[in-house]
């Protein structure tokens, strides 16, 4: 029996094969979505560095670069992490305990900090490294106390060698120093950067944090292996504070990079999360197309009822089907789907998402799971789609196949209403997510929403068809035909509606997303900055220069910034989660930060901000469950917790930060410790203009009016919009594509229908106006579905994150709008009039 | 179960039991209450071997109904089926089928053939289905008799809508059934290739000793018939034994004239 089925399958392909391309395409286009998200997971989940500056350093010391918590209890507990925003950072004093170690021959400590010159950005580390990075001298000596050693390339640029002198700019000012020494070319990562070394103790001061080191550098004595006094160091740092660990070999350059971890992440969540959903909309999109293929061939599997062939073989045939053109669709959509993936790492790559020496990991497994994805799809959707013909009297299969069956079956309907439940109620629960999460909750929220107008694709078509018919009835014969012929053929309707609701949900949901909270942090910002000059440079500001730009005359109040991230717990019971939120430390007092900044207090007093108070933003202090008088928890760059006294909740935290804190509680815990911004406010009836040249000459700092603090924005929020619209455009270009597909497919299918109405007296205008008004009655019902579902995410989404409703760009949406119209338009347009193209017509 | 695999045999065997075809009591009603369409309201036949009968009425007096479930390609909602002394109402559909294969042809007033394979692939259809070799001497054998030898390879697309019919025919007969079912064969041909085709069936009664079912409205197909059997409002009204094609057409007038059938018709035509 089996070589029969398979013959009538071949013959089936070989003879029309036409009538499998929009298998094809669907299927080629699945392997190419899976496959790239699957090397970019696969990617993520290798991704490793290896250690550069620390290779010539056999043991690291460092700290654990992820904060710990509990939730749950008893069999229910988990233990889980965050990273830290910034580093964590070691005691200095481990230094000495390392170097008592047995085994060890000799212990550094290691910090990297930036810098500033005339000249550019430098980077600073302790001299104390140089044996245990590969840096030795190629002129001069080590430096002593208000001495530095330069790089080649840092010399060059400062025009100055041994003997000279070299002017820096720390976070605490600026100093000179004479040149004592300049290293050799090597071929580490100091070798052609601008890089100084300093004696330890003056790296430390510079730094910002005098008292914690990056890292303990420790090499072992003759004879000792790396993993010995490994285990040694262990022994010994065990239980020290900020929890040390001791890495040796690949684990090094993790420590050096710590952009790494988050790289990994990312990388992860696009390939695991988002791979995900972009998977289940790909096999769910595949399969509604394979089941309308099968479906058109039901007279066909009718007669061979008739003739003699079994249920069985019936399904065997579908089954050979599948496994002709499944393998071959998912190899051609491999190539492509390689193309997507290194073209999106290229591009995260570029935005300095990935460190440089990560490469993109291509390998047979997720090639294999695409193809073999598409296949099991083709081979489950078309079985399922040749059930009930293969099942039923072939008699009532040759009726059906000319009248579709009115009532869908009771399963799919319950089914349906289920998932439109769960979607209300995940709805719900995205509400309260935010960040990343929330972009992954809102399209959870879409894919169930797209289940339940699947399942219940036929009532909602037919629903739409006489909804959207109505106008149409009213007008001339096409129109009408076209109202009719919606009507009658709900179940052909709703599997072409479905991938242009597909289409519109997550390009909508996924844009206006980012677009709404952009507009609102816009809009906050505006009404939130009240100062009249704003000082910044790139590199950042040393912290005197607020106060410098007080002393100029006219100057009211100035306000220096310190922008970075804290970690906060949020949620509660079970759903608590530590969540990475924007903080400003504030040099000055809470009244004149009150100056600058108009933060749209609700709660408390904002003059009461000092060392040990913080101020909140009014939607985090909703989820972290934080209230004025009460302390709150938080984790600082670095991970060290802290409990401030909440003093005050303030409502514009989304354009400016969600946390404000005295400047001294951030600066000893960032790498970073330069002011990102100086606010400057000016006394009542000052020139701003002669102010603002003031400031220019006495800080020779580039000095704007208020949007010049738009300009120095979130790096991650605006790589998050671009991740969004790539996403978007990803799933979108799917959906879009398989709109087409369908389209296309029942245009031809319905050639006979097309060449009777000829036959009949239409004119052949007549019959493309049906067709253009038919397209435009699933254009129309699926843009309308697929704003509903977009708006029914988004409300409720953006009260949560911002408090306002979404802000959808006009522009934008009637681009995606025109785009599904335009589409639906071209794709039936184009095979009605290649299957009208017969000037008589045959009966 | 008296379910014979037919294996090629040069003339039929002598029949078992004394009628080819028997309905008792057989009913059809689609929909259910108030709108449930009555498509045959209890039928009762006997049809003897190598019998040739025409079943004619008005449209939607149910007789593609009546031919779909006398040859079990669809279940009647009461009475029973008799193929050849096999009751065939409540059997599986996977059995239902292998005795379609092996027992029953089957012609279709359109769409007949499956246009990726060959006339001769077509013809071998039913033989393929059942597991058994493909026998090309028995398919060219009974192509010539239907007077398509040469069109073995063309395909369906390249015949007109009358070779296509006779093709439709060699592949009913090529395993020499017990029952050949032919629902309206003649319907769209030309008179010329209509006269074919049904000396084909008449002969396949007098030498093969087949069965012939066929429903026709034209009375000159029913001319060729052994007996034509009236249906109206989905009960047989009236018989007629071998007659000339006026003769039926005139019964046939009296049989729309007298019943009240034209608004029947159309409610059972919806139906359909």
């Amino acid at each position: 029996m089996r070589p029969l089925t398979n013959g009538l399958a071949r013959a089936a392909v070989r003879f029309k094969p036409s009538a499998f391309a929009g298998t094809f395409v669907a299927l080629a286009m699945a392997a190419a979505i899976v496959s790239a998200c699957g090397i970019l997971l696969e990617t993520g989940l290798r991704a490793s560095v290896p250690p550069q500056r620390y290779a010539s350093a056999p043991v690291v010391i460092a700290a654990d670069q992820r904060v710990h918590y509990v939730i749950g209890h008893g069999d229910g507990r988990s233990d889980e992490s965050e990273q830290v925003p910034d580093r964590a950072r070691l005691g200095a004093s481990l230094v000495a305990t390392a170097a008592r170690t047995p085994g060890a021959a000799a212990a550094a400590p290691d910090v990297t900090f930036p810098l500033r010159t005339a000249h550019g950005a430098l980077t600073g580390h302790g001299w104390g490294s140089a044996p245990f990075t590969g840096v030795a001298l190629a002129s001069g000596a080590a430096p002593r106390e208000d001495e530095a050693v330069l790089s080649p390339g840092a010399a060059r640029a400062a025009g100055t060698g041994v003997g000279g002198r070299i002017t820096v700019t720390a976070p605490d000012g600026r100093h000179t120093f004479r040149v004592s020494g300049v290293t050799r070319k090597a071929g580490g990562a100091d070798g052609d950067g601008l890089t100084a070394w300093f004696t330890d103790r003056r790296a430390g001061v510079l730094s910002g944090h005098p008292t914690t080191v990056d890292a303990v550098l420790v090499r072992p004595g003759t004879g000792i292996g790396a993993d010995r006094l490994a285990g040694h160091l262990e022994r010994t740092v065990k239980g020290a504070a900020h929890s040390p660990r001791v890495h040796t070999g690949g684990g090094r350059g993790a420590i050096e990079e710590p952009s790494l971890a988050n790289a990994k992440e990312m990388l992860i969540a696009l390939g695991g999360s988002f791979g995900g959903i972009a998977t289940a909309v790909a096999v769910f999109t595949t399969a509604g197309t394979v089941a309308l293929s099968v479906g058109q061939r039901g007279r066909e599997m009718a007669l061979l009822r008739a003739i003699g062939a079994t249920p069985r073989q019936i399904r065997r045939s579908v089954a050979a089907e599948a496994l002709l053109v499944a393998p071959l669709a998912g190899a051609v959509g491999l190539l492509p789907g390689c193309a997507l993936a290194r073209w999106w790492f290229g591009q995260l790559e570029e935005k300095g998402a990935i460190p440089g020496p990560v490469e993109l990991a291509i390998s047979w497994i997720p090639l294999l799971v695409a193809v073999g994805a598409g296949l099991l799809t083709s081979l489950l959707a078309g079985l399922m789609a040749a059930r009930r013909p293969a099942r039923i009297p072939p008699g009532r299969a040759l009726g059906e196949a000319a009248v579709e069956r009115l009532r869908p079956g009771v399963i799919r309907t319950v089914l349906g209403v289920a998932a439109l439940v769960g979607g209300i109620i995940m709805t719900g629960i995205a509400a309260s997510a935010s960040g990343d999460d929330a972009a992954n909750a809102a399209l959870g929220v879409v894919m169930l929403f797209m289940l339940a107008v699947a399942l219940l694709g036929p009532v909602i078509a037919r629903l739409c068809a006489w909804l959207i018919g109505l106008p149409l009835r009213a007008g001339p014969a096409p129109a009408h035909l076209a109202s009719a012929n919606s009507r009658a053929n709900a179940r052909r309707l709703a599997s072409a509606i479905t991938p242009i609701v597909l289409a519109m949900a997550f390009a909508s949901t996924l844009v206006f997303m980012h677009t709404s909270e952009d507009h609102a942090g816009a809009r906050q910002r505006r009404a939130g900055i009240v100062a009249d000059q704003v000082i910044s440079a790139p590199e950042g500001l040393p912290s005197g220069t607020a106060a410098r730009a007080a002393s100029v005359r006219g100057v009211a109040a100035s306000v220096g910034l310190l922008r970075t991230g804290v970690l906060v717990p949020v949620g509660s019971g079970d759903g608590r989660w530590l969540r990475t939120a924007s903080a400003q430390g504030v040099s000055g007092s809470g009244r004149d930060l009150a100056a600058v900044q108009d933060l749209d207090v609700r709660k408390g007093r904002l003059d009461a901000l000092g060392p040990g108070r913080v101020a909140v933003d009014g939607l985090l202090a909703k989820a972290a469950h934080a209230r004025v008088g009460h302390r709150l928890a938080l984790h600082l760059p670095d991970g060290t917790t802290i409990s401030p006294t909440v003093v005050a909740i303030y409502g514009r935290g989304l354009g400016i930060a969600e946390l404000t804190l005295p400047r001294t509680a951030l600066s000893g815990h960032v790498t970073s410790s330069f002011d990102s911004d100086v606010l400057v406010r000016d006394a009542q009836g000052a020139d701003r203009k002669a102010v603002a040249a003031a400031l220019g000459r006495r800080l020779g700092e580039d000095v704007t009016d208020r949007d010049g603090y738009a300009a120095a924005q979130d790096e991650e929020r605006k790589l998050n919009a671009w991740a969004n619209t790539v996403m978007a455009g990803v799933l979108g270009g799917f959906a879009a594509v398989a709109a087409v597909n369908t389209l296309v497919m029942t245009v031809l299918d319905r050639r006979r229908e097309l060449g009777m109405l000829r036959l009949i007296g239409s004119t052949r205008r007549q019959v493309l106006g049906m067709v253009r008004w038919e397209a435009l009655l699933v254009a129309t019902a699926g843009i309308g579905l697929g704003t509903a579902i977009a708006l029914a995410t988004l409300v409720p989404m953006m009260r949560g994150l911002t408090g306002e409703d979404p802000y959808v760009p006009p522009l934008t949406y009637a681009g995606f709008a025109g785009t599904a119209v335009a589409l639906g338009l071209a794709a039936t347009a184009l095979p009605a009039r290649a299957a009208l193209r017969r000037t008589t017509p045959k009966p | 179960m008296g379910l014979r695999k037919r294996r090629q045999t040069p003339s039929a065997p002598a029949p078992h039991h004394a009628h080819a075809i028997e309905l008792h009591g057989v009913q059809r009603r689609y929909g259910r209450g108030r709108t449930a369409v009555h498509a045959l309201r209890g039928i009762d036949l006997a049809l003897p071997h190598g019998s040739f009968t025409a079943v004619m009425g008005p449209s939607g007096c149910g007789k593609s109904t009546f031919l779909q479930c006398a040859a079990g390609l669809d279940r009647p909602t009461a009475g029973t089926v008799k193929l050849g002394g096999t009751e065939i109402t409540g059997m599986s559909e996977n059995k239902l089928t292998a005795l379609r294969r092996a027992r029953l042809g089957f012609v279709f007033q359109s769409f007949n053939l499956l246009p990726s394979l060959t006339v001769e692939q077509n013809v071998l259809l039913p033989m393929r289905l059942a597991g058994a070799r493909p026998d090309r001497h028995r398919a060219h054998e009974v192509l010539a008799e239907v007077g398509l030898g040469d069109q073995a390879r063309r395909r369906p697309g390249e015949l007109s809508g009358g070779q296509q019919q006779r093709v439709a025919i060699a592949r009913a007969l090529v395993t020499r059934p017990d029952v050949v079912f032919a629902d309206e064969p003649t319907g769209a041909l030309d008179t010329n290739t209509a006269a074919e085709v049904l000396t084909l069936l008449r002969q396949a009664v007098d030498t093969l000793g087949a069965t012939v079912v066929m429903v026709t409205h034209d009375p000159v197909a029913a001319s060729y018939a052994d007996r034509v059997l009236f249906l109206a409002d989905g009960a047989i009204a009236d018989r007629l034994l071998r007659s000339p094609a006026h003769e039926i057409a005139e019964r046939m007038t009296r049989l729309t004239a007298r019943t009240p059938a034209l608004a029947g018709a159309r409610s059972a035509e919806g139906a359909r």
